[in-house]
This record gives C-alpha cells, sequence and structure tokens, in this order.
C-alpha cells in the first residue's frame, strides 16, 4: 500500500516531469560523474521515455536486417539522414529561437566539402565527413555574424540569401572547374560495399548526433539558448552575452546540419547544387513541424513520418496508372496539412500522451 | 563607502523630445535610495540609459569608478549593476527555477555560484523571494505578484551591487506589495545599494530614507521623503502650479 501511495504521488506531483527535469542536473556535472551517469541511464532504460527510445532503435536495427530489402535500406538511410538535419534546425529555431530558412547552406557545404575530400583526395569518408562539418561550422560563423542583427522574420530572409547566393556560385558557368557547375561532384566512392554495412554507419553517427544534442540542450548551455528565444532582452538584463551564445547556436547547428550533409552526399554518392536549394530547408522545417519544434527527439518522429510514411507509403498508387501520377504527392500533402492543422505542437508529445496512458494502462497503474 | 553610481549631465532625446535632461546624481554604496516623479517624467529612460539599454546623447555614467556609458547591458550586468523591468520579462516557456539559473549562468552569478552548486544557489534565491515551492511552474501560469518577486529573483541571481527596480509595485494588490517590500528590505540590508522607481509618493515614503525627484526629465528635488514631499517643485510636478495642497 505504501509503495502505490508513492507511486501515484511521483506520478501525479512530478512523475514525467521530474525525469524530465532530472537529466539537466545529471548531465551538468556530466563529466565529474560518469558513474552516476551510467546508473542514471539505467534507470532511464525501464523509464517510459526510456524504454520507447529503445524499442525504436531495436526496431530500426531489425527492419533491414529482417527484410534485407535494398529498398527499404535505402529509404531507411535518408530518414536517418534527414532526421539528423531536422534536429540541427530544432536547435538553431526551436532552443534558440534563431529561425533559419537557409539551413541548407551548411548542409550543401557539408555535402560538398565531404564529397570534395574523399573523392579529390581520397580520405576517409568518416573524417571527410568530419572536415565537412567544421568548414559547416566556419560557414555558420559567417552566416551568424551578418544575420546576428536580424530578428524574426527578417533573419528568415538574411538565411535564405545565402542560401540563395550559394546556389547561384555552385551554378556558375564560370566556376566550373572549381566548383562543378550543375554536375556538382559525381562518382563519390561509396563509403562500403555492403548497403547494410552503411546503414549501420549512418544509425550509429545518428543516434551519437542525437545523444550530443540532447545534452547540449539539456545542459546550462541549452538553459541559455531556450532564454534567448523566450525573451533576448530579458537575457541581455541577466547577464547572457546573447550575441555570443547565438553565434555558439548557429556553430553547433551548422556542425550537425554539416554532418547530415556529408553523409547525403556519400550514401547518394553525388551532390549538386540543389542542396542550396530552399526545399532542403524547408525539409528541416517542415520534419520539426511535424514532430514538434523545440523537442530534440521530435525530429526523428518528423522525419519519419515525413520522409517514410508521407512519401512513400502512397508511392505505389502512382503506378496505377497516369491519372494517378500526382495522387501520392496530392495525398501526402493534404495529410500534412491537416497534421499540422490540428497538431501545431508537432505529433510527439499528444502521441507520447496517448502513449503513456496505454502504457500505465498495460502495467495496471 | 564611497560613490558607487555617479551620474552626471545625462541627457537623452528623442527625435525633438528631450526626455532626460542634464540628470545628475550620486548614489552611495550600501544606499537606499528612490526616484519619483510623475508618469512620463523621465525615470525608466534614465534606468535604461544606466543600464544600457539605450545610448544617451551626452553625459556620463560611472559606476563602481568606472566610466560605463555605452558599455552593452551584459557587460554592465556583470560588474554588478542590474536592473528590473517595469513589464515584467521571465522566460515564459522555462521553470521558474531555470529563469534564476539563466542570471546565475552569467560569469558574474557563476563566480557566486560555483561554491554552492548551481541549482543550490538558484534554489535558495528561490527561497529567499518565496517561490520555492513553484520551482518547476513555468512563469505564465504564475499571478502578477509572483512574477515580479521572480523579476527580483532573476536580478538577485547575478550577484548585484546595485540593484535597479523599476516600479516593483505597480499593478499588485497591499498584501503583494507588502510582500516585495519585505523583500526588497532583506536585499538592502544585505548590502546591496538599491535604487527603485516610483510614480506614486506613498507607496515610497516608508520605504526609503533618501529621494530623488524628477520632472520633465530634470532634476528637481533631493533628500528625505518628508523634505522632497514638501518641495514647491515637486507638489508643482504632482498638482499642478497654484495647487490647493499646501
Amino acid at each position: 500500500m505504501p509503495k502505490k501511495i508513492r507511486r501515484k504521488v511521483s506520478n501525479t506531483v512530478s512523475g514525467s516531469k521530474n525525469f524530465f527535469l532530472g537529466i539537466p542536473r545529471a548531465t551538468r556535472n556530466l563529466y565529474k560523474e560518469i558513474p552516476h551517469q551510467v546508473k542514471s541511464f539505467k534507470a532511464w532504460i525501464f523509464t517510459f521515455r526510456g524504454s520507447l527510445t529503445i524499442l525504436c532503435i531495436i526496431g530500426t536495427i531489425l527492419i533491414p536486417l529482417i527484410t534485407m530489402n535494398d529498398y527499404i535500406i535505402t529509404i531507411l538511410i535518408s530518414f536517418l539522414i534527414f532526421s539528423i538535419f531536422a534536429a540541427s534546425w530544432d536547435l538553431l529555431a526551436g532552443f534558440t529561437g534563431q529561425v533559419s530558412f537557409g539551413h541548407g547552406v551548411f548542409f550543401g557545404v557539408g555535402a560538398y566539402v565531404a564529397g570534395a575530400f574523399v573523392k579529390m583526395a581520397g580520405l576517409h569518408w568518416f573524417f571527410s565527413m568530419i572536415i565537412g562539418a567544421v568548414v559547416a561550422v566556419l560557414v555558420g560563423l559567417f552566416v551568424g555574424i551578418p544575420c546576428l542583427r536580424l530578428k524574426g522574420p527578417y533573419l528568415a530572409l538574411g538565411t535564405m540569401a545565402f542560401s540563395l547566393i550559394l546556389f547561384n556560385l555552385f551554378m556558375s558557368g564560370e566556376l566550373k572547374d572549381i566548383l562543378g557547375s550543375t554536375e556538382g561532384i559525381s562518382a563519390i566512392p561509396a563509403m562500403s560495399e555492403d548497403h547494410i554495412a552503411i546503414f549501420f554507419y549512418i544509425l550509429i553517427i545518428m543516434i551519437i548526433s542525437f545523444i550530443i544534442l540532447t545534452i547540449i540542450v539539456k545542459s546550462n548551455i541549452g538553459t541559455i539558448f531556450k532564454a534567448i528565444r523566450d525573451d533576448e532582452t530579458a537575457a541581455d538584463a541577466s547577464g547572457i552575452n546573447t550575441t555570443k551564445y547565438k553565434l555558439i547556436a548557429f556553430m553547433i547547428s551548422g556542425f550537425f546540419a554539416g554532418i547530415a550533409g556529408g553523409l547525403f552526399a556519400l550514401n547518394s554518392r553525388a551532390v549538386n547544387p540543389s542542396v542550396f536549394l530552399a526545399l532542403y530547408s524547408f525539409y528541416a522545417i517542415v520534419m520539426v513541424a511535424l514532430g514538434g519544434i523545440a523537442t530534440i527527439s521530435g525530429s526523428v518522429v518528423g522525419a519519419f513520418i515525413y520522409w517514410v510514411v508521407l512519401n512513400e507509403l502512397f508511392k505505389p498508387m502512382g503506378t496505377l496508372g497516369t491519372i494517378f501520377l500526382y495522387f501520392p504527392t496530392l495525398i501526402s500533402a493534404l495529410i500534412l496539412i491537416i497534421m499540422i492543422r490540428f497538431a501545431d505542437q508537432g505529433i510527439l508529445k499528444p502521441a507520447l500522451e496517448h502513449l503513456r496512458e496505454f502504457y500505465d494502462f498495460l502495467l495496471g497503474r | 563607502m564611497g560613490v558607487i553610481l555617479e551620474v552626471k549631465n545625462l541627457t537623452k532625446k528623442f527625435g525633438g523630445l528631450t526626455a532626460v535632461n542634464d540628470f545628475s546624481f550620486e548614489i552611495q554604496r550600501g544606499e537606499f535610495v528612490g526616484l519619483i516623479g510623475p508618469n512620463g517624467a523621465g525615470k525608466t529612460t534614465v534606468f535604461n540609459l544606466i543600464s544600457g539599454f539605450e545610448k544617451p546623447n551626452s553625459g556620463s555614467i560611472r559606476f563602481d569608478g568606472m566610466d560605463i556609458t555605452g558599455l552593452k547591458p551584459f557587460q554592465i550586468v556583470n560588474l554588478g549593476l542590474v536592473r528590473t523591468f517595469q513589464l515584467v520579462r521571465s522566460f515564459h516557456y522555462m521553470s521558474v527555477l531555470d529563469n534564476v539559473s539563466v542570471a546565475c549562468l552569467s560569469p558574474r552569478g557563476k563566480k557566486a555560484s560555483e561554491k554552492v552548486g548551481l541549482d543550490k544557489y538558484a534554489s535558495r534565491i528561490l527561497s529567499e523571494v518565496g517561490l520555492i515551492d513553484k520551482a518547476r511552474f513555468p512563469p505564465v501560469i504564475l499571478p502578477h505578484g509572483d512574477l515580479r518577486r521572480l523579476e527580483i529573483g532573476k536580478a538577485a541571481g547575478t550577484n548585484p551591487q546595485i540593484l535597479l527596480l523599476d516600479e516593483p509595485f505597480s499593478g499588485l494588490s497591499y498584501e503583494e506589495q507588502a510582500h516585495i517590500h519585505a523583500l526588497i528590505r532583506r536585499l538592502s540590508n544585505e548590502g546591496v545599494t538599491i535604487f527603485i522607481t516610483g510614480h506614486v509618493l506613498r507607496e515610497l515614503m516608508n520605504l526609503v530614507p533618501r529621494v530623488i525627484a524628477m520632472h520633465q526629465g530634470k532634476f528637481i528635488a533631493d533628500g528625505s521623503p518628508q523634505e522632497v514631499a514638501n518641495h514647491k517643485l515637486v507638489l508643482e510636478a504632482y498638482l499642478g502650479r497654484g495647487g490647493v495642497i499646501a
């Protein structure tokens, strides 16, 4: 009986919240308390969110192993890559409040640099990817400094202008010898002969990226980011150098977008200037909006729904006949509109709540 | 002891309007000073100028012997001069505890909180301002009085030497006012220099030993509340020329 009461109290008063706020406490002292971390990780696995996450990861691992279908693996790989990209946008826009419509800049720079290093210098793909991400960080600095004076929609337009500048630069015929013009970089050596190996490389990179992003968001620096998002003037009045932290956000976000871009180039083995188009920036925005803004994990849900469910589920319909050619796009666009209309906070939060109720019901709580 | 804040010939113009006109005063360390004036006298502009949110057209501000005119707000905060806002500015979607933590994460706040640990330090501030039982709530759901206390807690998180409180009593019930009263008094007793504005004289009368009065951007009186309240120019400013109450 006492046990039951305690559980009830912890559920109603601070059950889920306690855990949610519990992570920053733990991660703030990350370096000092690694044993404690392991312990809290073990505890986390058995919480609702932890078990769900582990379940999802296991599912993602099992699908390609069971089906062994190249097509499914390809779809899953792009889903993983775009979820990193979406999460990097979420860090910048959802957590720091700096809405960027030019996130394709980081993605494209990461893709080009990684592709170039693998193809021209013959470097190992992993190091090329890291170099690409580092260059994307520098570009983030380059974009961030002039754009930081802009706010709200003007910042969005300013960043979009950067992506258009880069698009035209990489398209230009005069610079064909250096930047490759419309052809971009093609025939980039593959990451591995084995399709499934590539999938696992990318899965591991994606999981590590998400762990790092989650830690950043829940650490002190994440608190400062959120403060800047909520009220920049008040953050300034609290003694926070907002310019510095906004630049840091641009750089971190640029790094992960660069990693996503690098993986994209390495996986598709080709890259062309279209990666700089606003389309790629909007992929990230749509995925985050679907999953839920300011929830790093929402990006995965959003990327999954957008890339796997909406994009692929209705594709077979297109083969029925010429009339049906555009049906998949039409239906997925309609569903997208309906989802965003009725879940303005994203799908993750309400879905988690309902799942949690179900979970509690299963455990007989 | 000594002068902690020295404002000299401060002038700020907004287009054709001179909001602050050749304004000078001094505040001693540990003092508890009020700044009064009718609505639109320029009190908030003086605060904005001192805390660096606006740049003066002319004049200088010295804090602790150092010229801080033209420094950025966060730099001034990290020197130990912190202000609160008349319209409460909190981080709406973060917990109350995190609101205070942000201030404790500024370079100056970090120095102060390092020994105790961030969370302990922030919760100590929260219990001082009386919000510890609401530490996990987001400020959006708090009543106005609590937000005012949070505002002071946020300022206290940066470990200030001087605290500029902009109308901390506006829009509060008597009970809430009494809470803030006690809180400010406690801060003052701890050695924090306090500079506080208000447009209602009575609020400040019982609280501060010294009052500076301003009207239409100009300095008009300085002294004890009794002196200032009976000052001819102050009466004129509040009641108009030829006021009936002598």
